[in-house]
Formats: structure tokens, sequence, C-alpha cells
């Protein structure tokens, strides 16, 4: 698509955020591997260059590294007025057809890390839905309520060492199989 | 005078689906609400860490009841994307209108669902018969009525049946034919217009700020719509139009909804035209032994209320590392909903959230 543009983004970003890891994977995909204290900064810079679509937030439980990786996925509007049809030929500053996926590990003993609502206001649900489901606490969140479950969990659900099956079969009893009933 | 607080669902007669809104109420307005979700929650996205490539497809379909054929492209798109497989390109048309398809019956389930709640009980009916029309045609293509199964890593499932053309056109010709109907009785109905004009209303700075897609946004007047923004399928093959209008509240949004429902009908004509014969598969590997190597993707396509996406790993194993869907009633459900229902009053809490398009399984997954 716009893979000019794509490459002058990556040359700013890597200008502006030295630490990072950046590459293009595909020819829409931007891979950021951030530090965990540059990650709002590189938010914010991207909303500036008109990225201004958080798509998504989400949480992968790297459980043999120790540590959770979070993910925000961030895309583009794009202009209102956009031709469609003269999109490949146009110079637009933002590629409108350009996932960015803006990766960060935090240590998995002592899950903190900030929200981004000052930066995505809609960011909100996405983070409390981690907050329960892998138990990451974000700082500055307005409210870390329940959002899904209904019960109390030692580990929350949705980590790699929350066995399944042992937890139904110790909370709603084990049903037998066909053989051992006889 | 008093302030009260007010239950609204999980189950009530003016709204569809398992989504309860807690209401801080004075009189009839509403000072504050609160989304709950979870009624639904089956925890599909663990579940899918446990099961093989293949097996998660009857898991994936049933995320959304309403339109599970995305569900289904989306999943598709991501394992092929990972494996790196290629898709015919007549896989890629009757992907193309099972999708438009779907969108037609789900956009229909949706006038049904705002009809119903507005009192037009006969364009409520009007619109599930025509809904079931299709599913009838899903029948026969997939054996399934609502969930398919059927867009499949690799292409589609199977082929067209002998003399199917004839018979997606018989259908959208008898739908079609109703239009006027539907109008007359609906949309160009002033019971309909009072009811709606001005309801639930968002600007297009505000819907961008919370992450509205579908048709939320392009009632606001921005043509955002992925099979235009990053084609996927066959929607690049074919010349066609993202209808919007201008207003950004329910009239505008269920106006959007109609147009939309038209601008595909004539989509499949076009694409119907277009298609090339050939194979409709590529094989994958056995499914029992099909490791998928390292890597993450994120996909995403235009379902019938907006932006789907999925997140996805995978660590090189028989089993997904980690799914996550982007759903877009998960945004409009849960902060847009919140938001337009301050200052609004009571009768009008099913209206904003039908109009809104949400649909409470995909919130909740």
């Amino acid at each position: 698509m716009t893979n000019k543009n794509l490459k002058f983004l990556e040359k700013k970003l890597k200008l502006s955020f030295k630490d990072s890891l950046i590459n293009i994977s595909e020819d829409t995909r931007i891979i950021i591997i951030a530090q965990k204290e540059q990650v709002l900064n590189i938010l914010k810079f991207l909303k500036g260059k008109g990225y201004d679509h958080l798509a998504l937030i989400s949480c992968a439980d790297w459980i043999e590294e120790n540590e959770f990786e979070l993910v925000y996925i961030i895309s583009s509007y794009g202009d209102p007025h956009t031709n469609w049809e003269n999109i490949a030929k146009s110079k637009q500053p933002i590629g409108v057809g350009v996932n960015i996926i803006l990766k960060t590990r935090i240590s998995r003993e002592n899950p903190q890390f900030i929200t981004a609502i000052p930066v995505f206001e809609n960011a909100e649900p996405y983070e409390r839905e981690i907050h329960e489901l892998f138990g990451i606490n974000f700082e500055g969140h307005p409210r870390l309520t329940p959002l899904f479950l209904e019960r109390e969990y030692k580990i929350p659900p949705f980590r790699k060492d929350f066995d399944t099956r042992k937890y139904v079969e110790e909370v709603f009893d084990k049903i037998p199989f066909v053989e051992e009933k006889k | 005078m008093r302030k009260l607080e007010l239950y609204f669902g999980p189950q009530h007669l003016g709204m569809v689906g398992n989504l309860s809104i807690t209401l801080k109420v004075e009189g009839d307005r509403i000072l504050e609400a609160t989304a709950n979700p979870g009624y639904l929650h089956r925890g599909f996205e663990k579940l899918m860490e446990l099961r093989t490539w293949i097996q998660n497809f009857p898991i994936v379909c049933r995320v959304n009841m309403v339109e599970p054929d995305s569900m289904e492209m989306v999943y598709a798109m991501a394992v092929e994307k990972l494996a790196n497989i290629e898709v015919p390109e007549r896989a890629h048309y009757i992907r193309s209108i099972v999708l438009e398809l779907a969108r037609v019956a789900s956009h229909l389930f949706g006038l049904w669902a705002y009809a119903n709640m507005l009192g037009f009980d006969t364009v409520a009916q009007w619109a599930m018969y025509h809904r079931d029309l299709i599913l009838d045609l899903f029948e026969e293509l997939t054996g399934g009525r609502v969930y398919h199964i059927y867009l499949w890593p690799g292409g589609v499932r199977r082929d067209f049946p002998k003399g199917f053309k004839d018979k997606i056109v018989n259908t959208l010709h008898s739908i079609g034919g109703c239009v006027p109907d539907y109008d007359a009785t609906f949309f160009n109905n002033r019971l309909f217009y009072e009811r709606a004009k001005g309801i639930g209303k968002i600007t297009q700075e505000e819907a961008k700020k919370l992450g509205a897609v579908g048709q939320v946004l392009r009632a606001t007047g921005m043509k955002f719509d992925i099979r235009k923004v990053e084609p996927y399928a066959a929607y690049n093959n074919v010349d066609w139009d993202v209808p919007t209008r201008e207003e950004g509240d329910a009239y505008s949004r269920l106006w959007v909804i109609r147009d939309e429902m038209i601008e595909s009908v004539h989509m499949i004509f076009k694409l119907l035209d277009k298609m090339p014969d050939g194979e409709v598969y590529n094989r994958v590997p056995n499914p029992f032994k099909w490791n998928i190597p390292k890597g993450e993707t994120y996909v995403r396509v235009e379902s019938s209320r907006g932006e789907l996406g999925l997140y996805m790993v995978s660590n090189g194993g028989d089993k997904p590392y980690r799914v996550h869907f982007r759903t877009p009633s998960y945004t409009h459900g849960l902060v847009i909903l919140e938001k337009l229902l301050k200052n609004a009053s009571i009768a009008d809490v099913g209206n904003i959230m039908i109009s809104l398009y949400v649909v409470a399984p995909e919130i909740d997954r």
C-alpha cells in the first residue's frame, strides 16, 4: 500500500525512540517492541502522527520467560474525505491500512503498569478486562472492578498456570466417565 | 426529586441480548449508566488455547450468533497468515458472497430488533421472514442455518451446488422487491422519524475519540470501512460504495444499515457475474498434526457491526498460544453506550442500545 509512508514513519520512530526495536513485518504491519517506560510516549507520538484508532489492548502470558506481554494495536481512521479510489496514488502523511502492533513486557511477579486512558479513552474496558483476567494492575485507572466474572479466583483465570479442568472438577465436581460408573 | 437505581436487563422487553445496564435515574432522566456484561462469558479465548487449530472452528462461530461468518473469516484469515496458506481466486469470490449474504441477514436481524423495540411489529416480522430466506440459502450451501463452519483456512469447504447462483439471485430479488414496502412502512414513516431523530447523537470527533467503528462511525459522515481500508477476499475486484449519513443519531444509523443492505445486494450480483471458475480449496495439512510456525498476527474484517479484529499468537505448536477478538460491540456497548445514555430518558435506553447494534455475546466472548 503506502510503503513510502511506512518507511518514513519507521525512520521517525527510530529517531524519537532509540531504545525501542522497530520493524515492518509485512507490507502493512509495523511491530514495535518498546521499553515499558516508553509506551505512553509512543502512544502519544503515534496519535499525534494521525494513528488515532486504538483497536485493541491485549495481553499474553509468557510463563516460561516469567513475563506478561501487553499488546496495543493501533491504526488510523484516516481523513473523512479520503478518496478511496486514489488512495494508492495520494501522498497522505498517514497510511490508512496500516496496523501498528506495539508490544512491551512487564514482570510476572509485580504486574504493574500505567493506564493509557489519558491518550485513548476507549482503553478503559480493555484494561479492566486485562486486570480481571490476568491480574495486571493499571495505575491511574478509575475503575478496576470486575467486568465479566462472577466468582473470586486465586489465580486470574487467563493466566497459563490456571488449570481449567482442575478448577472445574474442584468447584463443580467431576463427572465420572461412563466406564467408571459401572 | 428522588434519585433511584434502576436495573435494566439482562431480560427486558425493550432490548435484545443479555446485557444488563444499571441506571441511576432522577425522574425520567438518566444521571449515570453502567453496563454490566458477563452474562454470556464462556471463556472462549481460554478454551481455544486448549484445542487444535481446526477444532477451534465450532467455538469461533459461536462468539457471535447473529453473524458467525465474519468470525470464521477472521479466524481463517489469521490461520492463513500465520501458516502462509494461499487461497484460490474462486474461493475469494465465494467468501465475499457468503459474507455479504451474512451481512444482509444480520442487518435484517438488527432491523427486526429495532422495529420490534419501537413497536413496528409488521416490519419486524418481514425482516425476520426475509432473514429466514437467506438462512435457507445457507442451509443448502453449508448444511447449517446459523453456524456454518464453511469458510476454512485455504478457501471454503465446498463449491456452490448446481443452480445455486440462480437461487441467490431469486432470493435477493424477492427481498429487494420488498424495499418499497419497508420504506413506506418504516423508513419513511413519521413515527420512526419522530422516535429516532436526535436520539443517541454522537459527533464525529467524539465517535473517533471513543473508538467507534461500523455504522456508528459511518452515520457521522466518516467513510471508514475495512473492506475499503484494508481489502480482503474479493472486495477489491468489484466497484461499490460506502453509504454514509451526516447526523450521527439513531435515525441516521438505521438509514446507513438500510443503504448498506442494498449496497451489499448489488455487490453480490456483481461478484456473481465476475466469479471465475476453478478450485475452491487449497488442502491444509493433517489437522491432527498441524503445527503452525511461531509468530503473531492481527487481522481485521468488516463485520456487519464494524471492525472485527483477531490478535493471534502461535508458539509453533498445534494449538494457538493466545487468541483475542477485537469485537465492534465491545467499545460500542461498554464505552459509547454509557456515554450516550447520560441525560437520556428511560424510554430511550433500548432505542440507543439497539441503534448502536450492540450484540452481547460479542462483548463477553
